[in-house]
């Protein structure tokens, strides 16, 4: 039993406009030293999947330049490993389309489903977070025939999203009996989407015969949801960590819960046998210098802090001057804040420089960005 | 096939380490971490690949599993490359000797074979037992610029120590007339770091001598450079001002750990200039709890900090409960310290296990640090206290 899979990059971009100005919602950084990318990858090379194929469209070039070979994720190999699938512009196409949904970028990408030798295909959103057991949904999907299998998650009784999301019904016993696409909670499917999704190669090889005979443009609207009442699909359900990112303000809600709940923390950074892998870096262990006094946060390799830190989450090679506060904040990698600053709800992309004495705030239901290279 | 290279490097890392105790116990001395997330041995393979020397052999000989696995195909410092790149080179049968390393010229001239393959015109050898960083290509410039058959690289140290080791007793223009290892009363303070270049040609011939030799104890220091200048070869100097530490020692290692503390440290992990690099494992980045406290500390990827640390370097993966307190200590991978223990001036190896309210060192042993060996359990009820 053996799996590929393809992961789409993309796809969910309008509503973070941003973090991803100029970078791809796979290359979005979370939790100090990762990027949204690597929770999908990791789930994946969990699972023994050595054959990955990543989708792109637009503004990939941070993306790129955080897969490199793969070898981070030990998908540097011969045979497979992973390998980025971009836009095939002909030059007489002149200003085409570029794909926009999941069923295009399938289309768009025959050649390479068709050689798949693996038993089935596992398809990936990026703008879910979660540490999940793939190889046991795999195994489920194998076991029960479904045709496609999708993994989900309890939807809370209050979820809203700022875009909507698939969400199912099901018997009890797996079978999907009823698929919506929502923004907030439904009471007759209560199971919400992971973005991923299990299906044989053979499967999908038929199906996308098919999309080209009847031109389907949607995944979800010309496939999923004309069959969701058929009995033919089934669910998985995942019960750790999950975090769904619809929205800037989803993006800092989801962060900084990592940094007061443990038990957040544990169920998607902590599980042993099932590690997340990210590009690494030769960066030197945090300096904590005389005068630090740090709580309740997350911090990255290469950080210097002389002042105060609570609540937050700093990534790779921050500083943190002499008597400054930094409370319920997101500093970005290489971002400096000098001394006697005081920062609340804060969310510094990369390379942020804050001079000496800078008050800035923002409120938890409207943080304060500060875009790339800005200087305060 | 055409493998030629200017330069290349021989890492002597078969070294015992036997004053490091039971840190080296089942771990050859250049696998010995150091600054939460190094070993030893990265620095002289950072420096390499820095200084733009990409062909390494590495000699391995004592406990080298860790080592070896560490070092793996070298990928971590770049060295992992079709034509050079990273080898390890340990003893091995041929088909009329077989012999582990008698020493450290020994070890070499035992892989003159994997020099020749690269037919070099000099050989860089190194050791992996210091801590620094240092542009060997500056070195080789003036290797070339005195037409020297060899340069021993070499740094001042005080003179009140200066007996434990090699001392270059060198003219103006650097050129050494007398080399004297561990003397009894050193005539200057310029001590050889361990570092040598030499012409390839020179290495060979001074080699094969000193192994014909039946008297020689094989060493660089005791044979290779007294014999080169009993027939008047031009040796130099090459003198290095910088931070360099021998960590062979626990005081040693301990204090070097130290000296990575501070917001000056004397060796400062968060420069660019000279990368240090390092195996990467994908570890959780840290999380500070509420009740932590943290000062003048280096804390690695993967710890979970809710108790006290204050002038200690800790290693990835480390968990310290709320009430612990650690002052002064050197705690390597994967050691969880339960609350209510206390740690004074000592070195933790990885994977310990320090009980409720166990102390281990005090506050007044800075001159006795302590040692808890890999994996050790201390509980209260345990004996070790």
């Amino acid at each position: 039993m053996s799996s590929a899979a393809i992961i789409f990059s993309n796809l969910n971009t309008n509503t973070l406009s941003r973090l991803t100005a100029d970078r791809t919602v796979a290359a979005i950084p979370f939790a100090c030293r990762y990027r949204l990318i690597d929770f999908a990858l990791s789930n994946m090379v969990n699972a023994n999947i050595s054959n990955i194929n990543v989708v792109v469209n637009y503004n990939y070039r941070s993306l790129l330049d955080h897969i490199g070979s793969g070898k981070d994720w030990d998908l540097a190999r011969r045979a497979g490993g992973i390998n980025c699938i971009s836009p095939y512009q002909m030059a007489s196409s002149g200003s085409a389309k570029v794909y926009s949904t999941h069923m295009e970028a399938l289309r768009n990408m025959t050649a390479y489903i068709d050689d798949m030798k693996e038993d089935y295909v596992v398809l990936s959103d990026c703008h879910c977070i979660a540490n999940i057991d793939l190889k046991a949904a795999i195994a489920d999907h194998a076991a029960n025939g479904a045709t496609i299998t999708f993994v989900t998650t309890e939807c809370a009784e209050g979820y809203t999203s700022k875009n909507p999301v698939l969400m199912f019904g099901t018997d009890g016993e797996g079978v999907v009996r009823d698929a919506v696409i929502s923004a907030k909670h439904q009471d007759n499917a209560p199971e919400l989407s992971t973005g991923i999704q299990i299906m044989s190669c053979d499967y999908l090889r038929r199906l996308l015969i098919e999309a080209e005979a009847h031109n389907y443009r949607s995944l979800t609207y010309d496939v999923i949801m004309k069959n969701a009442s058929n009995g033919c699909y089934r669910t998985f359900k995942h019960n750790g960590y999950f975090a769904h990112i619809s929205s800037f303000t989803d993006y800092f809600k989801n962060s900084l819960d990592l940094t007061t709940n443990r038990g957040a923390f544990y169920s998607l950074l902590g599980i042993p046998e099932r590690r997340i892998f990210t590009r690494v870096h030769n960066s030197a262990p945090v300096s904590y210098l005389s005068g630090s006094s740090v709580a309740n946060s997350l911090i990255a390799d290469d950080c210097v802090i002389e002042g105060r830190v609570e609540n937050s989450i700093l990534f790779r090679g921050v500083k943190i001057g002499r008597g400054t506060v930094v409370k319920n904040s997101i500093l970005f990698g290489g971002t400096t804040v000098g001394r006697d600053c005081e920062l609340n709800c804060v969310v510094t992309d990369k390379s942020v420089t804050i001079s000496d004495f800078c008050r800035l705030s923002g409120h938890e239901s409207l943080p304060f960005y500060i875009g790339k290279k800005r200087r305060v | 096939m055409y493998l030629k290279k200017e330069c290349i490097a021989m890492l002597l890392a078969g070294g015992q380490g036997s004053r490091l105790y039971d840190l080296t116990k089942h771990t050859a001395k250049p696998a010995v971490s150091f600054g939460g997330k190094y070993r030893i041995i990265d620095f002289p393979l950072s420096n390499c690949i820095n200084s733009g020397i990409d062909t390494v052999g590495v000699l391995t000989q004592y406990q080298p599993l860790a080592l070896n696995e560490y070092i793996g195909n070298g990928a971590p410092w770049d060295l992992d490359r079709n034509r050079g790149g990273l080898s390890v080179l340990p003893p091995y049968q041929g088909n009329q000797h077989s012999d582990w390393y008698k020493g450290t010229a020994n070890a070499i001239y035992q892989n003159l074979q994997f020099i020749k393959k690269y037919d070099p015109e000099y050989v860089l050898i190194l050791s992996g037992d210091h801590i620094y960083t240092m542009d060997y290509s500056a070195m080789l410039k003036a290797h070339k610029k005195k037409g020297a058959a060899c340069t021993v690289a070499t740094i001042k140290v005080p003179l009140e120590e200066a007996s434990r080791f090699g001392i270059c007793n060198a003219d103006s223009d650097g050129r050494i007339y007398e080399f004297e290892e561990k003397p009894k009363v050193p005539k200057n303070d310029q001590a050889s770091m361990g570092i040598y270049i030499f012409n390839t040609d020179v290495l060979i011939r001074y080699l094969e001598e000193d192994e014909n030799d039946p008297d020689s104890s094989n060493d660089f220091g005791k044979n290779i450079l007294p014999n080169l200048l009993k027939n008047g070869e031009p040796l130099y100097t090459y003198s290095f001002s910088g931070y360099w530490k021998d960590v062979g020692t626990i005081k040693s290692l301990w204090e070097a750990n130290m000296d990575l503390l501070g917001s000056t440290p004397a060796f400062n992990l968060h420069q660019r200039k000279y990368r240090i690099f390092s195996r990467n494992t994908a570890r959780a980045p840290q999380l500070i709890g509420t009740g932590a406290k943290i000062e003048n500390s280096l804390i690695s990827e993967g710890c979970v900090i809710n108790g006290s640390v204050y002038g200690s370097v800790l290693s990835g993966g480390v968990y310290v409960e709320e009430g612990a307190e650690i002052y002064n200590s050197v705690i390597m991978a994967d050691v969880h310290v339960a609350a209510g223990a206390k740690i004074y001036y000592s070195i933790i190896d990885s994977d310990c296990f320090i009980g409720e309210n166990v102390t281990v060192g005090a506050p007044d042993s800075k001159d006795d640090i302590k040692i808890i060996a890999k994996g050790t359990k201390l509980t209260n009820d345990s004996e070790e206290n």
